[in-house]
């Protein structure tokens, strides 16, 4: 099974849970890792997690891409996370995954060094960008300081790590590309 | 909601398509003075359809363009208004706004402007007085017959009379249980030989489970002949009388006298005046009336009706087709490929089975039942391809339309010959081909074809002629489109392209003729001095030419000054499943489409030569240029790499290149998948293909391959020269 998650595009953030009733205090979050640093991407943006396919590289693509997979039947551009953010480069590993997100154009594969866990943090523990205005990317919308005690991980076991600081990425920003 | 929008599309363009069909008809009816009745009908009712249609699904706009042109055409049914050029020309209009229309969204700009075509319509439809002298005096009709037939029936009666048609009435019995069929069948035997206006019940009224119809009809045919074709033990017929005073022949002056032979012609019992077996003489019971005008009058219930098909009383449908939207196909094509993988997994495991003795049986009855499953397997793809099958007529249709309207409007004669519009491609293939060709028959009429006056200086018939050809040739579809207009002038090309900065002089003088023609595909090349709203509106033979290599397929030029031009289109048949080579390059597999390869050889290192920097192969007598595949990708050299290497000698149109790969890895069936919108700009690849196991492999595109290195060898020629 590559499939360790697997949700329609929309689903929590429009499912009638707590998010809905109180949109701004509750926000679910994928939480990943690149070149050892923590990242989250909002959850709703993301429709499956994949074991990394064999990857076809295509000559001629910009840099950002690492070249081409298939998912069941369809093929997918995947793009180098570590390019996207300008971190240094590394090898596929064990725990390399493809988050797929669907940027409203097309699905696209992101290349990650590892999953982490799904948070679910409120309003207090989320530091927006524009606070430390300056020295950030436009991609990164803030940082997140989760409470060890709402972090969930994927077994289901609470992470017990209390320094967790996650930078929160813009889906839209990340993939606004040319075509 | 999306669905029912689709099927609304689907409808409105099938209507819009036939409409289109008809309106040629028709034009070419008029020009050649024919009235036809029946044809102007079935306009009248597709454009009525359309009005219901648009109504049902929330398009008042496209309603209202319905509405008006209903309205007119009605009018041309009921002779109020003469069909003439300009009103034809306004008829083509309002289909080409229903087309527009129907690509309108409610956010988008308003493509049709509602009100001009209104007037558009007020400018031709307005009567002129009745200038007909009364014809119905000539006949001896009974009063209570004219007074119950409707507006276009006593048009079309007119019409005849003025005309100089003889008029019949046949008087037929018919039983209440078969009358539909019947009535039908009689319709169909009397149409070729003349045109019924109307049928009443006869006065005699008929039996219990019968009854006697009297039936009008419009004949030239001798009498004999029509009683041959319509009487029988059950009808009989009889010309109808003539008016007292009023002579058969005395009609209008320059009204063709029909042939009728003599003796049998009409006025058989003379001068009977209202006779009292007249059509209709007394009125019959009055419910019988009504119901047998429910059951057989056509005139308002066939509104909706389809023509010729049998009045059947039926909900069942009359159509045996289903629309089906491209995406299922294309989902059912994909798990046809994977079934394909699916094949080859369950062949890998018959052939390890029997390797081993102890399991020999199984294995050769695995095997059989393999063997079926492929057979299986083949017939499926093929289905669905057959299935994703349109015949080329579609388009053909769509451009005869634009024919006539670009040449009307620059006052040019065109005569379009069609021919190979049974030619089937993909579906995907002809909605992508019709914008090119429209590009391409634009130019020919704009820029080909001469006026009247110039052509007949140059001792051509004022009329040009425009070809459209289809045919299938091997696994392509060919479609050329030829004029015998003034040609291109090559010495102009070559000038228009040193001042665009295309090329420069002393490259100028190397082009051969074909090189010169192929200037008009560069990109921001146009001839045109006087930008018209047809052509040189941006849209070069460049996107023309990049449209159909999207499609894998070349376009090539022929031409010769004074005499015409002619495209060549050449283009697969199906885009969805190629047959394939798989090459490896430095360790990486591509598919190459077995179409565009015309040989694989070993690379022999002693016939290479290095031409101005290029390496060539000089392979039986003709030179060949190579590309370096993995150089020219920029692969990284793989270090376990044999040095043997192969050269694939690939063709499109009259282009050849030899590839240079590490390995030929076999052929293969492949279900081409496009790549996603963000490797669009990426050129050289035609898609990717899943070549099972997971991997994924990027499909060559040969095609555009080939035109990107012999253009940058033309390049680097020219910058050694220079």
């Amino acid at each position: 099974m590559n499939d360790l998650v697997r949700r329609p595009a929309t689903g929590l953030s429009r499912s009638g849970s707590a998010s809905a009733l109180r949109p701004q205090l509750l926000r679910e979050l994928l939480a990943f890792v690149l070149d050892g640093e923590s990242y989250a991407l909002p959850l709703y943006a993301i429709r499956e997690i994949l074991k990394v396919p064999p990857v076809t590289e295509v000559p001629r693509a910009s840099a950002d891409v690492l070249g081409i997979i298939g998912v069941r039947g369809r093929i997918t551009t995947l793009l180098d996370m570590r390019r996207l953010l300008r971190v240094a480069e590394a090898p596929i590993s064990k725990a390399s995954r493809v988050l797929l997100v669907d940027d409203g154009v097309e699905v696209l594969g992101l290349l990650v060094d590892q999953v982490l866990q799904v948070h679910r943090l409120q309003d207090d523990e989320i530091e927006l960008a524009a606070a430390f205005a300056g020295n950030v990317s436009e991609h990164v919308l803030g940082i997140g300081r989760p409470r060890a005690s709402r972090s969930v991980s994927r077994e289901g076991r609470e992470s017990v790590d209390p320094n967790d600081i996650l930078i929160l990425l813009d889906p839209a920003h990340l993939l606004r590309r040319e075509r | 909601m999306a669905n029912v929008h689709e099927e609304f599309l689907a409808e409105a363009q099938e209507i819009i398509e036939a409409l289109s069909r008809d309106l040629l008809l028709l034009d070419q009816a008029q020009r050649e003075q024919r009235q036809d009745p029946d044809l102007l009908n079935e306009i009248f009712r597709g454009v009525h359809t359309l009005k219901g249609v648009a109504g049902m699904f929330g398009f008042p706009r496209l309603g209202r363009l319905a509405h008006g042109l209903e309205d007119l055409l009605d009018d041309l049914r009921l002779g109020r208004v003469a069909l003439s050029q300009s009103v034809l020309d306004v008829l083509f209009e309002g289909v080409e706004g229903f087309q527009r229309l129907l690509t309108e969204t409610d956010a988008s700009e308003p493509l049709v402007d509602l009100a001009a075509f209104a007037e558009r319509i007020a400018s031709v439809s307005r009567r002129g007085p009745a200038v007909r002298g009364d014809a119905l005096a000539r006949y001896a009709f009974d009063e209570s017959v004219l007074s119950v037939l409707t507006e276009y029936e006593e048009h079309r009666l007119r019409s005849n009379i003025e005309q100089g048609v003889p008029l019949y009435r046949l008087r037929a019995r018919f039983r209440f249980a078969s009358i539909d069929a019947d009535l039908e069948a009689l319709k169909q035997r009397a149409k070729p030989l003349g045109e019924i206006i109307t049928y009443l019940p006869s006065a005699e009224g008929g039996t219990g489970d019968s009854i006697d119809l009297d039936i009008l009809l419009a004949s030239g045919e001798a009498f004999e002949t029509l009683r041959e074709a319509l009487s029988g033990e059950e009808a009989t017929l009889e010309a109808v009388p003539l008016a007292e005073g009023a002579a058969a022949t005395g009609g209008d002056e320059g009204t063709p006298a029909r042939p009728a032979a003599p003796g049998q012609a009409p006025p058989e019992p003379p001068a009977m005046p209202a006779a009292p077996d007249g059509l209709l003489a007394s009125a019959p019971d009055a419910s019988l009336a009504m119901s047998s005008q429910d059951a057989v009058t056509p005139a308002s219930a066939a509104v909706l009706e389809v023509p010729g098909a049998p009045v059947e009383r039926s909900l069942r449908s009359v159509s045996h087709t289903v629309r089906v939207d491209i995406r299922k196909l294309d989902h059912l094509m994909n798990v046809v490929g994977e079934l394909a993988i699916v094949r080859s997994a369950v062949a890998r495991l018959t052939e390890r089975l029997r390797g081993r003795s102890e399991h020999r049986q199984l294995a050769i009855e695995l095997h059989r039942v393999h063997r079926g499953f492929e057979r299986h397997l083949e017939e499926l793809q093929d289905g669905i391809l057959d299935v994703r099958m349109v015949p080329l007529g579609q388009v053909f249709d769509k451009l005869a339309r634009i024919v006539r309207q670009v040449a009307r409007d620059h006052g040019k004669e065109v005569r379009l010959l069609l021919s190979g519009q049974e030619t089937e491609v993909d579906k995907l293939i002809v909605e992508e081909l019709s914008d090119p060709l429209m590009h391409i028959i634009r130019n020919a009429i704009d820029h080909g074809l001469e006026t009247p006056p110039v052509r007949e200086l140059s001792e051509k018939p004022p009329t040009g002629t425009l070809a459209l050809h289809a045919y299938q040739k091997g696994k392509s579809v060919v479609i050329e489109v030829e004029d015998d207009g003034a040609g291109m002038n090559e010495e102009r090309l070559v000038e228009t392209a040193i001042e665009r900065g295309l090329i420069d002089e002393a490259a100028a003088e190397e082009l051969s003729h074909d090189e010169a023609l192929n200037l008009i595909f560069l990109p921001s090349f146009s001839t045109s001095s006087s930008v018209t709203d047809l052509s040189g509106r941006g849209v070069g033979m460049d996107v023309v030419k990049t449209n159909i290599s999207r499609l894998g397929g070349v376009i090539d030029v022929e031409s010769e000054l004074g005499s015409g031009t002619k495209f060549t289109i050449t283009l697969p048949v199906t885009l969805a499943i190629i047959n394939a080579l798989l090459v490896r390059v430095r360790g990486r597999v591509f598919a190459l489409p077995i179409a565009s390869v015309q040989e694989a050889i070993l690379l022999d290192h002693d016939a290479l030569r290095t031409v101005e920097g290029r390496e060539m192969l000089t392979l039986r007598g003709a030179t060949l240029p190579l590309c370096r595949l993995g150089e020219y990708f920029g692969i990284p050299r793989d270090p376990f790499e044999a040095d043997k290497q192969y050269v694939v000698v690939s063709a499109a149109g009259h282009r050849r290149v030899g590839f240079v790969v590490d390995g030929l890895e076999g052929q293969q069936d492949i279900v081409i998948k496009a790549l996603g919108p963000s490797l669009r700009q990426v050129r050289g690849f035609a898609g990717a293909t899943d070549l099972g196991d997971q991997r994924v492999a990027l499909v060559l595109d040969a095609p555009g391959l080939l035109e990107e290195l012999l253009s940058t060898t033309d390049r680097a020629r020219r910058e050694l020269r220079g």
